[in-house]
């Protein structure tokens, strides 16, 4: 009986977990920090500051924006969407684990024709990777509302 | 799996944005389940049978392929 009570107190602790989302409001939020990064990330192109540590924040902030608008409820959150997030979420995994083998394979062949001498493999880096799955989930998420719309 | 939800809905009376707001969704998912894009969960299906006043093997019925 105790055994059965703790084990629904965790699953209980655990769905809470798995299904917290931030509110609506802070889609804009999340919009607002994305878009104040990029515009900050090439006007720092343009003027030239180049700080590492400045353009590694504003990366990361870019990243963020994007999470908090990934995890913040639609106007009515409901059963439907539940079932596009899901299905946008497991898309964008399989694109991301295929994009990270074969684009640096693609980097590679692509510079090996061009340029055997130079043509070196190399990883994707995190900011790719995560950058690669946020669009990813993001484009899918839109499409897959709009047809549903 | 077919559904008479648009048929269902006239008897009432409602438009989709009315049924959508009783039964506590959006009016995009009565939609997607009218035009069979999407299969709603059981908890759904009986909220809208308590609605109809019907069981819910009255406006969803599988089909061959089912």
């Amino acid at each position: 009986m105790k055994t059965q009570r703790f084990c629904d107190g965790e699953e209980r602790r655990l769905n809470w977990l798995i299904t917290r989302k931030l509110p609506n409001t802070w889609k804009r939020i999340g919009w607002a920090i994305f878009i104040v990064s990029l515009v900050l990330i090439l006007l720092n192109r343009f003027i030239d500051i180049n700080h590492i540590v400045f353009k590694s924040i504003l990366k990361n902030t870019m990243l963020v924006g994007l999470l908090i608008v990934i995890i913040s409820k639609e106007k009515i959150e409901d059963e439907l969407v539940e079932n596009l997030r899901s299905k946008a979420f497991s898309f964008a995994f399989i694109m991301g684990v295929a994009w990270v083998l074969v684009q640096p394979l693609l980097n590679y062949l692509v510079s090996f024709l061009i340029k055997p001498q130079d043509a070196n493999y190399q990883d994707l880096g995190d900011f790719q990777i995560l950058w690669f799955l946020l669009i990813i989930y993001l484009t899918i998420f839109w499409f897959l509302k709009k047809r549903n719309s | 799996m077919k559904n008479t939800l648009k048929v269902e809905r006239a008897i009432l009376n409602l438009t989709q944005e009315e049924l959508a707001q009783k039964i506590g969704v959006s009016r995009q998912t009565i939609n997607s389940i009218e035009t069979n894009r999407y299969v709603p969960s059981t908890v759904l299906s009986l909220k809208l049978s308590m609605l109809f006043n019907k069981p819910v093997n009255d406006f969803f019925t599988l089909e061959l392929k089912d």
